[in-house]
């Protein structure tokens, strides 16, 4: 080999599946590669839940026999990866985060779960997430908090903050996550990632710990937005295992990451501006917005004025269905949750069935203006978060001289996109001047993944951000 | 039954042991005071006219939203 180890792990996925196919690196010598810098950096980034090496090795020993023998699956194929720890892996214990789950172990796959092995990816081992995945920062008292491998004394953001911390520090080649509320980009945006929650219906919620059944979604997180697609183009699909599962053509993801966006009318709401956001990440995301503007897209301004509504329709949706699938939990092993994972719980018992069908025709009305508004534009662009990175622990935040509650204000670009389902990605757009991540926010119509892959990936080729890496 | 702007900490626990839950000082308490503290942000709904809407269970992008305007089919 000729790469060196930490070069390998670092290596995109495009580019390490091109090496794997070509022979010039085994799936073998990949995965001791990442198996060594998981265990040189979790001491500091407790990214991990559940460590599985041996299992790791076996399947990276069957990938190489199966490419030493013509039998190449494909991109993925001897790729390590990470799951954060609520999608079911037969035989594989799942704890969501908490120690309720310690010893549950599933006796069936998360259809993701299957589609990534059927594609030859590697399983490392199930990432660490804010206990059942209902909080933004990444913080769990019971299995560690996750670090932020750009500092780690700073949170790695969440739900899916192992997934972030892992693929961010080259610990695996990328990761799965789920959203919420914004459980991929928030961690991906404040790790410098690229996380991408593709539309509502698309990627199986199979098999996958629910929080909020109306509002979860699945998907890639990753170092390159090429490397999304190629997730993509392994996971995405029907499953009649999913009730809400669509049934339509998946194509070629990559096929339209092309760099060129001309054409492309992007809109930026003004509501945006109406809320809390410290001056330098709006800097940089009108700084990316103009360079998409420079590379041939028309910016416009709109306005989306229920987008203030938003906050109120998918909490009150997101509390009533969380308490409904934890019923059970609630009330017979409540004094054991995470006091704040609790609190959220509890209080979602207090909505009445009266309140969750009026916030469900509200949100009719918040995807209608939204469909309305993309019906003009093809995107809408924003920032992901109006913050970098803060210390763990932290609970408030001092915007202009107003402290702000952390969950709300970490959550308020990206929940609209949980509630109407639409596509939406982060991609790295800029740094702060203490050296965090920001993070630019993508969204597009229905199923119109190939427009929100196809500007991402243009405006990152046109930018170094993503070539940035944590000095660990 | 549910929360209610003028919910006394009284109501609130005889409200909580009929839905079943088993709080215990002082976390009786704090819900309490979350509760207080996230419930009227929720009520911002009330402000929306929504007459003619039936509930979206989920976001479901196949099916065709009515445009503004349009007249409904019978």
């Amino acid at each position: 080999m000729t790469v060196n180890a930490l070069e390998l792990c670092y290596l995109s996925m495009s580019e390490l599946g091109r090496l794997i196919k070509k022979k010039a690196v085994s799936p073998v010598e990949v995965a001791r590669a990442y198996l060594s810098r998981i265990e040189a950096l979790e001491p500091r980034l407790n990214s991990f839940i559940t460590f599985l090496p041996d299992h790791a090795l076996a399947a990276a020993t069957q990938a190489e026999r199966e490419i030493q023998a013509g039998r190449y699956l494909g991109p993925l194929h001897g790729l390590p990866f990470g799951l954060k720890d609520i999608y079911y892996v037969r035989g594989i214990r799942n704890t969501s985060g908490s120690k309720l789950f310690d010893h549950f172990i599933p006796d069936f796959d998360s259809t993701i779960a299957v589609r990534l092995r059927q594609a030859g990816a590697i399983l490392l081992g199930k990432l660490n997430l804010h206990p059942f995945a209902y909080g933004a920062t990444g913080e769990n008292l019971e299995y560690g908090h996750m670090h932020n491998p750009w500092n780690p004394a700073l949170i790695a953001g969440g739900s899916s903050g192992g997934s972030a911390s892992a693929t961010a520090s080259a610990e695996c080649s990328f990761a799965m996550g789920t959203d919420t509320g914004g459980s991929i980009r928030i961690p991906s945006a404040l790790c410098n990632l690229v996380g991408f929650k593709p539309t509502y219906g698309l990627l199986s919620r199979y098999g996958i710990t629910a929080l909020s059944w109306s509002q979860d979604h699945s998907g890639p997180m990753t170092r390159r937005v090429e490397d999304a697609a190629l997730v993509m183009n392994a996971v995405a699909g029907y499953d009649p295992h999913d009730p809400t599962s669509v049934d339509l053509p998946v194509p070629d993801y990559t096929r339209g990451l092309t760099g060129d966006v001309k054409g492309l009318r992007l809109a930026v709401p003004k509501e945006y501006d109406e809320v809390p956001i410290h001056a330098e990440v709006k800097k940089s995301v009108w700084k990316a917005i103009e360079k998409l503007g420079e590379m041939g897209v028309t910016v416009s301004e709109v306005s989306w004025p229920l987008y203030h509504y938003h906050m109120s329709i998918a909490n009150t949706i997101q509390m009533a269905e969380a308490s409904a699938y934890h019923s059970r939990l609630i009330r017979e092993q409540g004094s054991k949750l995470h006091p704040l994972v609790r609190l959220r719980l509890e209080a979602g018992v207090f909505i009445s069935a009266t309140d969750y069908i009026q916030a469900q025709r509200a949100r009719a009305l918040f995807y209608r203006q939204s469909h309305d508004l993309l019906g003009k534009y093809d995107l809408l662009a924003g920032p992901t978060l109006p913050v970098t990175a803060f210390e763990i622990g932290v609970r408030q935040i001092n915007i202009k001289d107003k402290r702000t509650p952390v969950v709300p204000l970490l959550t308020q670009y990206t929940r609209p996109f949980n509630l109407n389902g639409f596509p939406a990605i982060t991609v790295p757009c800029g740094f702060s001047e203490s050296g965090l991540p920001i993070g630019l926010q993508l969204v597009g119509r229905p199923f119109a993944e190939e427009t929100v892959l196809r500007a991402a990936h243009a405006y990152e080729q046109a930018t170094e951000w993503h070539r940035r890496r944590p000095s660990l | 039954m549910g929360w209610t702007p003028d919910l006394s900490y009284e109501e609130f626990l005889s409200l909580a042991k009929t839905l079943g839950l088993n709080v215990e000082e002082p976390h009786r308490k704090e819900l309490f005071s979350y509760i207080q503290e996230v419930f009227p942000g929720l009520r911002k709904i009330e402000e929306l006219d929504l007459s003619d809407l039936e509930p979206m269970t989920f976001p479901s992008p196949l099916s065709p939203s009515r445009e503004e305007g349009e007249e409904r089919e019978s």
